[in-house]
């Protein structure tokens, strides 16, 4: 699943790490959902979501959009 | 005790690796005794010596597991099918060879089989990890 989750990183100027504490996650994870590794549960989705106070398929986008 | 060493104790005491380290070093001490010329009973204690240090490893490792993030949660389920998969496939492969040949007992016992398992745990975790990263 594609996501925009970097762009929106960049867009704060964030590090990955800061994202990752931002979210109570790993590094690693943050760079697995980001590389499309990794799909985050519908909890963590909905965090990022609220983190970047957009809706989650505004963030997560499915095959087709993408 | 002071509030902090207090904290730092128990700290210290919820680390997994802290105990999987006293389990390893208990077997070590048990092989030598095992090694040695002692009575039966002080033989059997030996052998059971590393139980209750292993059940502290365990419900250490099952708190860490608990608070991991869910791609590590993740992570570390694929390294344990991998690792279970091929420690069904080692005991079964033995299991059969035994009926084929004679097997070598002072290479091929209990005592060898179960150092095996560890090194399929962590490349189990190589292979999930490197999936992630």
């Amino acid at each position: 699943m594609k996501n925009r989750l970097k762009v929106l990183r960049a867009e704060r100027d964030w590090s990955q790490a800061e994202l990752a504490d931002r979210l109570a996650v790993s590094r690693q994870t943050v760079n697995s959902i980001e590389t499309g590794k990794y799909d985050p549960s519908l909890p963590l989705a909905l965090r990022i979501g609220k983190l970047f106070g957009q809706p989650v398929e505004s963030i997560f986008l499915d095959g087709d959009e993408a | 005790m002071s509030a902090k060493t207090a904290v730092s104790t128990t700290s210290l005491l919820s680390r997994p690796g802290l105990w999987v380290t006293a389990w390893f070093v208990t077997w070590l001490v048990a092989r030598g005794v095992l090694e040695s010329t002692m009575p039966t009973w002080l033989r059997v204690v030996a052998a059971l010596a590393p139980t209750p240090i292993a059940a502290a490893a365990l419900v250490t490792i099952v708190r860490g597991a608990r608070e991991l993030d869910e791609l590590e949660k993740r992570i570390q389920l694929e390294a344990l099918a991998i690792a279970f998969v091929l420690a069904v496939l080692l005991i079964m492969t033995l299991g059969l060879l035994e009926l084929a040949i004679t097997l070598n007992r002072d290479d091929w016992s209990y005592r060898h089989v179960w150092a095996m398992l560890p090194p399929m745990y962590f490349a189990g975790l190589v292979i999930a990890r490197r999936r992630y990263s």
